[in-house]
């Protein structure tokens, strides 16, 4: 008799697997553009801000930083970040770049999609879509592949103003008109790259779109507020990619919809994501996408992770001014994405803690018991705000952090028996600080 | 009379701990070899057969350290850093910050007036942040690690590690020697070298007094005087600083909370 399988500790959403098949199609569109020798673009996450001009204009992106979760998960990545070192590139590289330049040699070796990559690989590109967003290695790494692909390189600009600059409205007004005319430029490049003009009427319905699938995924990160959470991160870490990648398309607000539906009801009826929720926690930065499974372990422990990963969260409800023009609308929910938590924070009340801002927000909010970082040995951007948010997060509200070492890609960083053997003491510390922050009344 | 037992599987060493209430602890400890089983068997066996005990005479037995996870005789599994903190604690009470310098790790705990932790750093994965440095360059000296302290005593030209690696510092190391440094310049820049990094994970956790430091690393009296320098206090030392997390996985078998 076949052996029972184990249930596992983490009851993932029944709608979570909706996704999948929206995941499938974005790597189907990409082969099959690259097959039809249609226009495919090698784009970085831009926070909506290329995506939908380049959709509009009928240009089929591809993903290589998600492309490297995907090789990550499946094993693959240690291939071609083999074949990159191979090449001469070091190894302290982003875990994402090296993957897709070993991916890309590869490529460029075999004459065709390489023999075993998964998800029908990605297609050769038209031109490379690169964003100034969060760390240079997002240009800088286009940039280098131009050395396989003689195509060209545009970069997104993403204006990062000073964290005490961010309540002057003339700051915004200069920032998102920056990006407008940016993105003039960026339509000018593609209507001259392809031959074709852009349907600014097609660009606005995709526009209409993005912002309600925006808005549903907003919604169900707040139900995570709820105790107990009815939303694991593993299900955020499944569900975030159609956001970031196809909040243009009507079936991801669909898929989004029921969604919210389900971690709705699993509020209205006091359901959880894990049987016995006993720990509410954060998880900083980008997950371990090779070892998943590990938060399984956490959750028989009663660990539940309600909130995570900053960058990849949808911006609550937007608050700044700007006229109704296609582009301004674009470039301000980009914008709004990297400044929206110290709004947050301005109107409730909080300190201003720099780049700790969002997790200050979400702990309160979603009343956490601590922090679990992750520095990823290739993501410099991931890793070196890490401590200050632990030490925000200690010093201003008693709630402790954690440390496990490892990577996005490489999985022969990440330690999860040590992680493992440290998660009893820091249950101690994290029921130490609960007494503390009762005694300074705090209401958990 | 009931008799517990704590094992700290370590990476170097495996410690036991025999614990009754009312009595003296009795301690025993092992190489842990490649095989972590077999040696927590091992050094259990021969610790009660050293107290003329056998395993009917316990009622409880608490795993602990890297090697638990190889534990399959165990009542129950915790932390090596709950343990030290709890051990250290039995010991000296009035203890809140303890450092733990083991063979693959070192820990910086604070800990609370009942012996729980209140908060922890973990040094990288490296062994230079670990007792297993000081065993690389004492073996490139050709010298007995226990030895290493009091030899390290007569520096008066501490080498200046340029790196933060162990490999490196061993190649490093090498060269000294062969420039004619004397091992005692050598070992103390090691000592040196580690207490900054016990510095830097203290700074994390904040200090409060009393403060401790057992594991491995506390039999080296060199390393305990350069991070009493660096840090600017005085440590307290338990006779049988690697003991500890044996011995406070003992205590939580007896008494778990």
């Amino acid at each position: 008799m076949a052996e029972e399988k184990k249930k596992r500790a983490i009851t993932r959403l029944e709608s979570s697997a909706l996704v999948r098949p929206l995941v499938n199609k974005m790597y189907m569109e990409g082969t099959l553009a690259g097959m039809e020798e249609r226009p495919v673009a090698w784009s970085m996450v831009n926070w909506w801000e290329g995506d939908i001009i380049m959709r509009a204009m009928g240009v089929t992106p591809v993903y290589p930083e998600n492309y490297g979760t995907v090789c990550a998960a499946l094993g693959i990545a240690q291939k071609y970040m083999g074949v990159s070192v191979a090449e001469g590139f070091p190894t302290h590289l982003c875990g994402y770049a090296q993957n897709t330049i070993g991916y890309t040699t590869e490529m460029k070796r075999e004459g065709k999609v390489p023999e075993g990559a998964p998800m029908g690989g990605m297609a050769q590109p038209t031109f490379m879509l690169s964003s100034e967003g969060y760390c240079d290695a997002r240009f800088k790494w286009f940039q280098s592949l131009r050395q396989f692909w003689n195509v060209p390189v545009w970069t997104l600009p993403f204006p990062h103003p000073a964290y005490t600059d961010t309540s002057l409205q003339d700051v915004h007004k200069v920032n998102v008109e920056y990006m407008a005319v940016e993105l003039q430029g960026f339509i000018a490049f593609l209507e001259n790259l392809l031959k074709k003009k852009l349907d600014r009427d097609k660009l606005e319905t995709m526009l209409d779109n993005q912002e309600k699938v925006l808005k549903v995924w907003w919604e169900i990160n707040e139900l995570r507020k709820a105790k107990p959470c009815p939303m694991h991160a593993r299900d955020f870490w499944t569900m975030m990619v159609p956001c970031y990648y196809l909040a243009y398309d009507p079936e991801t607000l669909t898929v989004y919809q029921q969604v919210y539906n389900e971690v709705k009801a699993r509020v209205d009826n006091g359901i959880g994501a894990i049987p016995d929720e006993k720990y509410r926690l954060i998880f900083a930065e980008l997950p371990p996408w090779h070892s998943l499974g590990f938060f399984d372990k956490l959750a028989e422990r009663g660990w539940n992770f309600a909130t995570e990963s900053i960058g990849y969260h949808p911006p609550p409800p937007m608050e700044l001014n700007g006229g109704s023009d296609l582009l301004y609308r674009i470039a301000r929910w980009t914008y709004w994405q990297y400044i929206n938590t110290r709004y947050r924070a301005a109107k409730m009340g909080y300190p201003a803690v720099g780049a700790a801002q969002p997790f200050y927000n979400w702990a309160v909010e979603y009343k956490i018991d601590g922090i679990l970082t992750h520095p990823l040995v290739t993501c410099r951007t991931a890793t070196f705000w890490l401590t200050h948010w632990m030490n925000v997060l200690r010093d201003k509200l008693d709630i402790p952090g954690m440390s496990i070492q490892g990577d996005i890609v490489d999985l022969t960083v990440f330690d999860a028996a040590t992680a493992l053997n440290q998660a009893p003491a820091f249950e101690e510390s994290m029921d130490h600080f609960r007494k503390v922050r009762k005694s300074k009344g705090l209401d958990w | 009379m009931l008799w517990f037992a704590g094992i700290d599987i370590g990476s170097v060493n495996t410690k036991v701990a025999l614990f009754r209430d009312g009595g003296p602890p009795h301690f025993h400890m092992i190489q842990s070899g490649a095989n972590y089983r077999a040696a927590a068997e091992k050094a259990l066996d021969e610790a009660l057969g050293k107290a003329g005990l056998s395993r009917n005479d316990i009622v409880a037995i608490m795993a602990t350290g890297s090697g638990t996870p190889r534990v399959d005789f165990g009542t129950d599994q915790l932390s090596d850093i709950s343990c030290s903190a709890r051990g250290v604690h039995s010991f000296f009470p009035g203890v809140r910050t303890v450092i733990d310098v083991g063979g693959q790790a070192s820990r910086a705990i604070r800990v609370n007036d009942e012996g729980k932790v209140i908060n922890f750093a973990v040094s990288e994965r490296c062994a230079a942040g670990s007792g297993r440095f000081l065993q690389i360059i004492a073996r490139v000296l050709q010298i007995d690690i226990k030895d290493a302290g009091t030899l390290s005593l007569k520096s008066s030209n501490p080498v200046i590690y340029t790196t933060g690696c162990a490999v490196f510092g061993e190649s490093e190391a090498i060269s000294r020697v062969a420039e004619g440094t004397p091992k005692e310049d050598i070992l103390a820049g090691v000592q040196n070298a580690i207490a900054s990094k016990i510095a830097n994970l203290i700074d994390r956790v904040g200090m409060e007094k009393d403060c401790a430091m057992v594991g491995g690393g506390a039999l080296d009296i060199g390393l305990v005087k350069r991070t009493e320098e660096r840090l600017g206090i005085t440590l307290l030392v338990p006779e049988n600083p690697q003991l500890m997390a044996a011995f406070g996985a003992a205590l939580y078998a007896s008494h778990p909370q």
